[in-house]
């Protein structure tokens, strides 16, 4: 196997294109590397590109922009992005230790696409588009369509997720990440649950949005649960409904975290919990 | 026939400059393990689950069974072997045998590792705070709590309430 340090863009595009599907980028190496070494994956080249510093910047002006190598440790701690992106802060400090946080990227976790993935139901209810860029230029697509199937993504073999852009938690609105575990520490999840709710100055739900991870292959947003919240003031038999609506929409396996009943059965209280969070952190 | 290309590179480890020749795919625990001869390092699980294998790069804690060497071109590397000096031990490793926070000691390198990370970034941590540093670290034997009592008598505070 080869490995190719690409310090620049240009020399990650040029390492893409003579490598095609036999190369593998690797950037913080938290999932690539244990994927290599259980020979889950059989790379001819490793192209490391945690050198192009322009893939760390961070823009907070307008939407917010993460370059793909922003690590989980900085969306977790860094005081702006906290502010703005609380559910996703949230998420991040709880993707394994301290270990896993300062090196693990956002754009690794997503190019990884994994069911389980924390960082993804928060970014969906961020409205987050993914930038996917190679030699000829670069396309912007809504997460939702970058994510296929499990562990599979839009990204053609030429292309690199260079950035992420999302919308930042608006006035009069909260938001936040509950995440159902076994033991408190480097934890899987056996349920991620994020929630967005907008409300009117009388407490009205103006907007919701809902999205889960490890109930199905590709975590994802629930429409029809987010219709049910609009219009209500999050009363026990409209969150009963939303988090009915939750459950008929998960598509939840057995494994050795938890069972698929199991998993069904907590939804509708996590989501209950999540939305009364919300409500708190509004009238506060 | 296959070649093996070796990638060449230096890397500070332990305040010394070192020229290495390393596999695409060697870790760094390899490197240090096998190549360098410093074996205080442990090999746990091999999946940056357990925290056996962490060393500080640039001040920041990482596990080495993760870590592709060739990736680490002119950083800086420390492991538990830079915390003590010829027999004399460091104010932290002193205060894990006085507290009894070592029993088998296969994780201690990796809690020494990690917690030397904190000290440096917070000088008197909260018990809270120690218990979230070490979440990537697990230790078998000694229930934790004995760690935490160590860490907050090397930072020079009060003794934990039992």
């Amino acid at each position: 196997m080869q490995f190719c340090r690409a310090e620049t863009l240009e020399a990650a595009f040029e390492a893409l294109s003579n490598w095609g599907a036999d190369g593998k980028v690797l950037a913080g190496g938290t999932d690539v590397m244990v994927q290599y070494l259980h020979g889950e994956i059989a790379p001819k080249a490793l192209i490391h590109i945690e050198g192009i510093h322009a893939l760390s910047a961070v823009s907070t002006q307008g939407r917010t922009a993460l370059g793909a190598l922003t690590t989980h440790r900085t969306l977790g701690s860094m005081p702006t992005l906290v502010a703005r992106h609380p559910a996703l802060a949230a998420a991040a400090a709880t993707v394994g230790g301290w270990q896993t946080q300062v090196k693990g990227t956002v754009g690794g976790n997503l190019c990884n696409a994994s069911p389980a993935a924390d960082t993804l139901p928060p970014l969906l209810i961020a409205d987050t588009h993914v930038t996917l860029s190679c030699v000829g230029g670069e396309r912007r697509l809504p997460l939702g369509e970058f994510i296929l199937d499990r562990r599979s993504t839009a990204l053609a073999a030429n292309e690199l997720l260079t950035s992420l852009d999302l919308e930042p938690l608006p006035e009069g609105s909260a938001e936040v990440y509950v995440k159902l575990g076994r033991r408190g520490a480097m934890e899987v999840a056996v349920v991620g649950l994020a929630v967005r709710i907008g409300f009117s100055e009388d407490g009205v739900v103006d907007s919701a949005r809902i999205a889960m991870c490890s109930v199905g292959p590709v975590p994802r947003r629930i429409p029809d649960a987010e219709a049910v919240l609009i219009g209500s003031k999050l009363d026990a038999t409209v969150l009963d409904a939303a988090g009915e609506a939750l459950t008929a929409a998960a598509r939840p396996i057995d494994d050795a975290r938890a069972t698929a009943a199991y998993r069904r059965r907590t939804l509708r209280g996590l989501l209950g919990s999540a939305a009364r969070q919300c409500q708190e952190q509004v009238q506060r | 026939m296959t070649t093996e290309s070796f990638i060449h590179l230096a890397v500070e480890v332990n305040g010394t400059s070192r020229q290495l020749s390393v596999r695409a795919d060697e870790t760094l625990l390899e490197t240090l393990r096998v190549g360098l001869g410093l074996t205080g390092t442990k090999e746990g699980c091999l999946e940056g689950e357990c925290g056996a294998c962490t060393v500080l790069l640039d001040d920041e804690p990482v596990d080495s069974c993760l870590l592709a060497t060739a990736a680490i071109e002119g950083r800086r590397v420390r492991t538990v072997e830079s915390l003590s000096t010829g027999e004399e031990l460091g104010r932290l490793q002193q205060a894990f045998l006085d507290h009894g926070a070592v029993q088998c000691g296969f994780c201690t390198p990796g809690f020494l590792m990690t917690l030397t990370a904190l000290l440096e970034h917070e000088p008197a941590p909260p018990p809270s705070d120690i218990r979230k540093a070490i979440a990537g670290n697990i230790c078998r034997c000694t229930g934790y709590r004995q760690m935490i009592e160590a860490v907050v008598a090397a930072a020079g505070g009060d003794e934990v309430q039992r």
